[in-house]
């Protein structure tokens, strides 16, 4: 581009405006009663002024549109509009238009123009109008170059280039957080809670049209930001889906991984892909933007190479009285395990049967359900949870797998030496807080069923 | 045994929201590297959809600091909606991001309020200082004698200025939370980015306002570029201004009959004193210009001059104080115990006195129509002066009854003490600009009245606000309030009110409330406190309006009052003032339920007065609401203002279609087309109810059209307001919308022909801010000679508007 040329020696101007939407213009009602000094003249004064609503002067938002005032701000995923109009400001003809509009980014050089095909003349005071869209897909700074070609009258080739730069912003800022919901009772098929904080970080009111997540292969999707009242979908946000200026809005999905999937608790392992958001929204008269999350990418819980969940175990239970659960033992490795109960009473709770048990060998990806019994001596955890009885059994089953892990540690490492675990006295203390934090990372007003904890970690210990 | 270490890790272990950091997962395989706390976890990453920026550049505006790159020192588009052939390079260096019309509530506008208190501080102090300077000025000059009624004799002039009064209350910068980082609360957490570059967002949140809405156009000087708008308050600074105009203090120290302050100073007193009891209204227009004794000056000739007070009370002559007195003991024993409202003394007065009315009129007979009217003047006073003021007032006002000597003396801090905090707007921007680019001669044909040119009384001055004079009008009630000795540099000074007085002043607020002079209009507001003060009653002033009642302070002021802040950047404090108008005209509504009085005395309403009363009260309170609808709408809580506006339905019933599609046209620009439909639905079977009435059908139309609009359908928009203007051709709206819809549909030329076409042929409609605003805008992306046409608009313009048309609209600056 030649700069220094001098301005006037163009016989076509060009120009640009960016074409957000129109605006509703708004008056600015000042009222006053017949008895008072200016009488109907106020009243007068605004029933003729054209930009008020007649038979409602007073209502501020008007009807009338006025076109935007400056370039506003562009965010990624809206569409960037463009009026591109070339003038021919002199008084002879002008031949063989070409005018073309590039947007570059950072990365890329992009053509926008509608046509690439050459006007043939252009009269004196007439103009070539164009209407560019793209829809922003980058961040950062872009630049429109406009290029504008012709010949003189007198052939004289004559080229000039113009660049209109502006930066694109981020709209959204989007966090996601997992949650695994372990179904507690009835099999290895886990739901993933997925909770998605989307902040509107324009400066604008923000219509949030379309929220949701596209699962990835494995997973079906369940929205949970709905509410069934009356046979009504409605929307847990309220009435109004609008987002203001750095307001926040958290989106809860549930996840479930597809039967074929499901079954096999080791198939899920490591770094998945759930899935990604896809948010359209809109603001200004209908102004539209939309954006697509990266994957979301999610670390499946680890069971190790032993996993073990509750089948079944009662709600309550007396004191002393011998009671029934039963466990499922699932192999997550890719080995063949030799399985070996040990059972180990704690001062209060004593395990009926023969510990030391060989449980038989257990092939990758099978389970073995487990019944087991034992009884209770003491109360004493009671007095610290509500639902001691339950807490309790993930208590002992807890050690259970502990106990199953240091197996599965000695048979899997092949090393009759290295990997024993000792099992430490756990205190309840822990289970305590792995529960209450199960519970309190849920919430209840999402009209989710809480996802259950039972089943720990194994603990590693060197 | 690890058993003690193993309780500190295991929090870690089962905690199943442990946020979890992808990166550093090793690998895929867990069992034997990975740390436990992988096991169960649960992931918190913040998905950064684009970067993080380096810099902070909120918005292109902001962005010319910035340097170019080389190659792109020719123009950018940062802060120019609108890139300018060469020639006129000039005029786009002006961002047009300050234009004044602001119709775009979609737009953050908390830059442009930062930008404005700031401003307004600045000013404020300014004109502070000069008020205190030039009231010293004036100390030794004072001229008095304007406004002698009896109670301001028995004061010493007050000279002191309170300076605290006039010190302005600090602006407010009501954004400092935006810059703090939000998304931080968590744990560092990986950022997964959709591209590659990351940019952090932070900074860029303060840069991203853009001058909205509250922006008043005047105090675009200093950053839009310079339009020689005469009235801004900076100008206030100029010594020449900040003084009483050299014109003024003439009119006042010359002496002699032909003084035309003496002559103003009749037609204006005169008629106070008189219409102050019958309808103000009804008395003023023919007004006989040579001038009075000055009557006004005793009480006693007022009530001489009020000639049905003198017949309902024969004492009054003698010792018209008594005469409320007098009622009060008879009457007040029942009253006292069940009267909980305004003033139990007085409210006895007029009822008493409406008694022996109805005896002089079965007396008359009819025989004098002057009485039937008096009596339903006296009602329609009552109707709307009722207020219900604070306990305290309250209790004041009684005792000011009882006591025969009205105002307590040492009370000045609840009496009002207002003067004009500046004089003379007098200014023309469109001759300003018309001198600027069209040269003397063209400015000299410009001809408008200004407040010199008119008669010096509510005639003139109502002249003036119909011809769209308002700068000079605004002049013209200082003038008036001048003679009322409540001129410049006279605030803090004891003075009385009258209901002309008051009356003036709202004109005088109302006028640069529409001139969008909204900190003139809080500084003059300022020494009235928040309108609940002693003398700001009827009751204050037993000797002038003796067995009046209530508020002098006509409502509209007080509506005025209370919608002021919010262009102050303190739209809080404007909501809260229209709650406490919104309770009082509930509580009045009530008490009129009740079939009592408005302020909730024992009343011997009649039924036809309770329903007018009613009335007049029910569109009050609709008022109101609307103030406050406006107001939420401004603040952008859109659910309040649906909600509010929702509620105005009930009280106007015909006003139906139109609030239902102005909510629907909220959500449009909240951009939930969804729901506008619903409420356009909403109006079209509103319309199919009601007869066909064209009008409604416009209505419709034109809800379509903007849902068109809505969904980027530029063309089925402007089929549909093509459609309103087969049924109503002159509809501006849809004629201007129409034109607005082919720009985008890329047919500049086209809609540029149409909206000149309309300017050219009917001015009076088309003259208007939006349009031409529009219309200079097309011309701006037409040609390079954008500036010639625009002048010729200027030319047009001269012709037709007044002087407060806002020039900005032009874009000439």
């Amino acid at each position: 581009m030649d700069v220094s040329q001098t301005k006037q020696e163009h016989l076509l101007a060009l120009k640009v405006m960016r074409l957000t939407k129109p605006t509703l213009f708004t008056n600015l009602p000042v009222t006053c009663e017949d008895r008072d000094l200016p009488g109907a003249l106020f009243g007068e004064l605004m029933r003729d002024d054209p930009s008020t609503i007649k038979g409602a002067e007073t209502l501020m938002l008007g009807e009338m549109l006025t076109l935007p005032q400056n370039f506003g701000n562009i965010f990624l995923g809206e569409t960037f509009s463009s009026y591109i109009s070339v003038h021919n400001d002199s008084n002879q003809v002008v031949k063989d238009i070409l005018v073309k509009a590039d947007l570059q980014t950072s990365s890329q050089r992009l053509n926008l123009s509608a046509s690439n095909s050459a006007m043939t003349e252009l009269k004196p005071e007439c103009c070539i109008d164009d209407v560019i869209h793209h829809e922003v897909k980058e961040i950062g700074t872009h630049i429109l170059v406009c290029a504008v070609s012709y010949t003189t009258q007198f052939g004289e080739k004559l080229y000039f280039r113009k660049f209109f730069k502006f930066q694109v912003l981020k709209p959204l800022d989007v966090k996601t957080k997992f949650y695994n919901a372990e179904s507690d009772l009835s099999s290895v098929t886990d739901e993933v809670f997925l909770e998605a904080q989307i902040q509107n970080i324009t400066t604008s009111p923000m219509f949030m049209e379309k929220v949701s997540l596209e699962p990835s292969m494995m997973y079906n999707v369940s929205e949970l930001n709905t509410v069934t009242l009356q046979d009504q979908g409605v929307s847990t946000f309220g009435k109004m889906s609008y987002l203001q200026p750095m307001d926040t809005r958290q989106y809860l999905y549930c996840l479930k991984p597809k039967p074929e999937y499901a079954e096999k608790a080791g198939v899920i392992k490591g770094v998945t892909v759930i899935g990604k958001l896809d948010i359209v929204w809109k603001t200004n008269l209908g102004e539209r933007g939309r954006l697509q999350t990266s994957q979301l990418q999610r670390m499946a819980p680890g069971y190790g190479d032993i996993r073990l969940s509750m089948e079944t175990i009662p709600d309550t239970v007396n004191l002393e009285e011998p009671f029934d659960i039963s466990c499922k033992i699932t192999n997550c490795s890719e080995r063949t395990m030799d399985l070996v109960l040990d059972m180990c009473n704690t001062s209060c709770i004593h395990w009926c049967g023969v510990s030391g048990r060989a449980l038989g060998k257990l092939s990758p990806a099978a389970s073995l359900s487990l019944p087991l019994t034992l009884l209770s001596s003491m109360q004493g955890l009671q007095t610290v949870y509500l639902m001691k009885w339950q807490v309790c059994a993930t208590h002992f089953l807890w050690r259970i797998s502990n106990e199953d892990d240091r197996r599965e540690q000695r048979s899997s490492l092949g090393s009759s030496l290295g990997g024993i675990i000792l099992v430490s006295g756990l205190s309840h203390l822990q289970v305590k807080r792995s529960r209450q934090r199960a519970l309190t990372n849920i919430h209840p007003s999402d009209g989710v069923h809480q996802p259950e904890q039972i089943t720990s970690a194994p603990q590693r210990c060197r | 045994m690890d058993s003690e270490e193993a309780p500190a890790q295991r929090p870690v272990t089962l905690d199943i929201t442990v946020d979890d950091v992808i990166r550093e997962a090793p690998s895929p395989e867990p069992t034997s590297q990975v740390p436990a706390k992988d096991y169960l976890l649960a992931q918190g990453e913040s998905i950064d959809l684009g970067g993080e920026f380096a810099t902070p550049q909120a918005d292109s505006s902001a962005s010319p600091l910035e340097s170019l790159m080389d190659k792109l020192n020719d123009q950018m588009m940062e802060s120019v909606m609108i890139s300018d052939s060469p020639n006129n390079s000039e005029e786009e260096d002006v961002a047009p991001i300050d234009s004044f019309l602001d119709g775009d509530p979609n737009e953050e506008n908390e830059g442009n309020t930062k930008y404005d208190t700031d401003e307004q501080a600045k000013c404020l102090t300014i004109t502070t200082e000069i008020e205190v300077s030039t009231v010293q000025q004036n100390e030794d000059s004072e001229f008095k004698g304007t406004d002698e009624t009896n109670i301001q004799e028995h004061f010493p002039p007050c000279m002191s200025s309170h300076p605290d009064r006039l010190s302005p209350s600090s602006p407010k910068c009501e954004e400092p939370t935006l810059e703090k980082g939000t998304h931080l609360k968590e744990e560092p957490v990986p950022v997964c980015t959709i591209f590659s570059q990351g940019k952090h967002p932070h900074s860029l949140i303060p840069d991203g306002f853009q001058p909205t809405l509250i922006k008043s156009p005047s105090f675009s000087l200093g950053s839009g570029g310079g339009t020689d708008e005469a009235v801004t308050p900076s100008k206030l600074t100029t010594p020449l201004v900040c003084q009483p105009s050299p014109s003024l203090s003439k009119f006042f120290t010359d002496n002699g009959q032909t003084n035309p302050a003496s002559d103003f100073f009749d037609s204006f007193m005169a008629p106070s004193s008189f219409i102050s009891v019958s309808n103000p209204n009804a008395e003023i227009a023919p007004r006989p210009k040579t001038p009075k004794t000055p009557i006004a000056t005793t009480p006693e000739h007022q009530l001489s001059s009020l000639s049905f007070s003198t017949l309902s009370v024969p004492t009054a002559n003698s010792a018209h104080v008594s005469v409320p007195t007098e009622f009060t003991e008879k009457h007040l024993p029942p009253f006292a115990q069940t009267v909980p409202a305004l003033s139990q003394h007085l409210p006895s007065a007029p009822s008493s006195q409406s008694q022996p009315f109805n005896h002089l009129q079965a007396v008359f007979s009819g025989s004098d129509d002057a009485f039937a009217k008096a009596i339903s003047l006296s009602e329609v006073d009552r109707r709307h002066d009722a207020w219900l003021p604070s306990e305290e007032i309250r209790k004041s006002l009684i005792s000011v009854a009882t006591q025969q000597y009205g105002p307590a003396y040492g009370e000045t801090n609840r009496l009002t003490m207002p003067g004009l905090k500046f004089d003379n707007l007098q200014g023309d921007a469109v001759k300003d600009l018309m001198l600027r680019f069209l040269g003397e001669q063209a400015a000299m044909k410009r001809q408008v009245l200004t407040a010199s040119s008119v008669e010096q009384s509510f005639v003139g001055l109502q002249q003036l606000i119909s011809s769209k004079n308002w700068r000079a009008a605004v002049d013209l009630t200082g003038r008036l309030l001048t003679a009322h000795g409540q001129g410049y540099g006279k605030a803090g000074q004891l003075t009385s009110h009258t209901t002309n007085s008051l009356q003036l002043w709202f004109v005088r607020l109302a006028l640069l409330t529409k001139l969008k002079l909204f900190q003139n209009a809080e500084l003059e507001f300022d020494p009235f406190g928040d309108l609940d003060q002693l003398d700001l009653f009827y009751e204050f002033y037993p000797t002038i309006y003796p067995g009046r009642q209530g508020s002098m302070v006509p409502f509209s002021m007080r509506l005025l009052h209370a919608e002021l802040p919010q262009h102050l950047a303190k739209p809080q404090e404007a909501l809260d003032r229209l709650h406490n108008l919104k309770t009082v005209c509930l509580t009045i509504l009530k008490n009129l339920e009740k079939c009592l009085a408005e302020d909730g005395s024992m009343s011997s309403l009649t039924e036809e007065n309770t329903q007018e009363s009613l009335k007049l009260w029910r569109s009050r309170l609709s008022r109101v609401l609307y103030s406050m609808a406006n107001c939420l709408l401004m603040m952008k809580d859109y659910v309040l203002a649906v909600e509010v506006y929702q509620s105005i339905i009930q009280y106007e019933p015909q006003q139906r279609v139109q609030l239902l599609s102005g909510i629907g046209r909220i959500f449009l620009q909240i951009g939930d087309i969804k729901t506008a439909e619903v409420y356009f639905r909403d109006v079209e079977q509103a319309c199919q109810m009601t007869d066909v009435n064209p009008s409604l059908t416009t209505c419709v139309l034109m809800n379509r059209a903007f849902v068109h609009l809505s969904q980027n359908n530029y063309a089925e928009a402007h089929a549909a307001f093509i459609e309103v203007l087969k049924l109503d051709p002159k509809n501006p709206v849809a004629n201007n919308n129409a034109a607005v819809c082919l720009l985008y549909l890329g047919r500049l030329k086209e809609s540029l022909g149409k909206l000149e076409g309309l300017v050219q042929q009917d001015p009076a409609l088309y003259l208007h801010e939006s349009v031409l605003f529009n219309l200079t805008t097309m011309y701006e992306l037409e040609s390079s000679r954008s500036t010639q046409k625009k002048q010729a608009l200027l030319e047009a313009v001269a012709c037709r508007e007044g002087d407060s048309f806002n020039t900005q609209c032009l874009k000439l600056a």
